[in-house]
């Protein structure tokens, strides 16, 4: 039977990460993993923004895209860990709690809607694993990526907390191991492999910039210095700092660290035999140069 | 319509806050305190919700946590300071306090129903790349709603 969901699209990913929806989509094509499009979803509401302002309207914001998905009956599906994140931290508060969801039933109803428990919302990486399994990416592999030692960098809003998310074990994680070695390439233990790079909190420029500065030059020493040859990733927030980072240290220190940095997809794309403009890859903020000379892609 | 502090009380039980042992897991397991340990630290903020919310309301720096949520996962008591930090921000949202970064983003919510502006060529850059439009912002319909959701006052303590 084949797949299918309600793509949502997210801010993050459809504004600042073109290359992982082309990614996306190409490689789905291939898995022929249906994804249908609706126009009225709003934004996931990131709690740690939104919700600030008002816990219950929040909430119902966010309950909103739930109650669309209850409508077209069709599993979502996010690009965004954090979109992942902030849907399923909803859909939990709201299912564990009558007396929270009567109250955010209430707002709904000045809309018009309301929620219902029973929707599932997955993300990318977690509908590759849960939902296509790894059974069936074995076959869809072409080219495996032998020798390439691809350090998977968890982010948080994919696993943590676990009783939002279910995915993965929430002290060590290992899906995203897993979905690694399916494509042939070999992934790496390292120190930072299942921190944070504190995307989300990225309110407070200088102070935040600074942080992020520390804790992406720490995760890419750690994953150098275990002979990394990519860092693989899950979120357009966990990539964009990963890169930029790069970018900052390079300017700001002299520090060349020189890792390409890719989501999933990508790694899974390339090992299906998709080429790198398919992967989006051409948009990459990263120097891909090192890896591609190891897999020989010109 | 409660306010946050009856909320914070009663989604959060005052007394199960007492139960902190001051363990310190918190603070052992947030990455911002790893990165900027004089300026964040979550164990000494729940101190503050517990004794001085009054002065901490006024500060800026329990807004910064990013939501990676280690310490709502690893506490051995099952005090969550995410969601105790999201109902003090509430509060302080309240009585007007609100920093300048996070309000910017939440203008920018309301206007677009995106939380990242999208300039007016992105769907012909879009479409260069084989991708569908998403338009300036998110639908009318969908705009709309969002209003209503939010209701009155929420647009109101945004627009000063």
């Amino acid at each position: 039977m084949t797949l299918e969901y309600a793509l949502y699209p997210g801010c993050v990913a459809s504004v600042r990460e073109l290359g992982y929806e082309i990614s996306m989509r190409n490689v789905f094509k291939a898995l022929d993993i249906e994804l249908r499009s609706f126009a009225d979803f709003n934004c996931c509401m990131p709690a740690c923004l939104v919700h600030s302002f008002d816990y219950k309207r929040g909430l119902a914001l966010t309950a909103r895209n739930l109650c669309i998905t209850n409508e077209v009956d069709l599993p979502l599906l996010t690009l965004c860990s954090s979109c992942f994140g902030n849907l399923n931290r909803a859909k939990y508060l709201l299912d564990t709690n009558n007396d929270l969801k009567k109250d955010v039933n209430e707002i709904l109803g000045e809309v018009g809607r309301e929620y219902k428990s029973g929707v599932r919302v997955e993300q990318v990486v977690t509908a590759l694993y849960n939902d296509y399994t790894l059974k069936k990416l074995e076959g869809m592999i072409r080219s495996p990526l032998k020798d390439v030692k691809a350090a998977p960098f968890y982010g948080c809003h994919i696993f943590l907390p676990g009783r939002y998310t279910k995915f993965d074990d929430t002290e060590f994680p290992r899906n995203l191991d897993d979905l690694i070695k399916v494509t042939g390439a070999d992934s790496v233990d390292y120190y930072e492999k299942t921190s944070c790079c504190i995307g989300c909190g990225s309110f407070f420029g200088e102070v935040s910039e600074k942080a992020a500065l520390i804790l992406a030059e720490s995760i890419l020493d750690s994953a150098s210095k275990q002979g990394a040859d990519c860092i693989i990733t899950t979120c357009p927030f966990c990539i964009m700092q990963l890169e930029m980072g790069q970018i900052r240290l390079k300017k700001e220190k002299g520090i060349d660290y020189k890792m390409p940095v890719m989501h999933y997809v990508d790694l899974l794309g390339l090992s299906m035999g998709l080429k790198p403009k398919e992967l989006g890859l051409d948009m990459r903020r990263s120097d891909m140069a090192p890896l591609f000379s190891k897999i020989n892609i010109q | 319509m409660v306010t946050s502090k009856e909320l914070l009380n009663r989604l959060i039980d005052e007394k199960k806050l007492t139960y902190c042992e001051n363990c310190g897991m918190c603070t052992a397991s947030c990455p911002l305190s790893r990165a900027i340990p004089d300026i964040y630290n979550p164990r000494l903020l729940l101190q503050k919700v517990i004794f001085n919310l009054d002065d901490l309301i006024k500060s800026e720096e329990f807004w910064l946590c990013a939501w990676c949520y280690r310490c709502t996962e690893r506490c051995p008591q099952g005090i969550q300071p995410t969601e105790i930090f999201l109902l003090t921000r509430n509060f302080a949202v309240e009585k007007g306090y609100i920093p300048s970064n996070p309000k910017k983003i939440m203008q920018e919510i309301i206007k677009s129903g995106r939380s990242v502006p999208v300039f007016e060529d992105f769907d012909d850059w879009r479409q260069d790349y084989g991708l569908p439009p998403i338009g300036t912002t998110i639908s009318e319909k969908a705009l709309e709603e969002q209003r209503k959701i939010m209701g009155e006052e929420w647009l109101r303590r945004l627009k000063s």
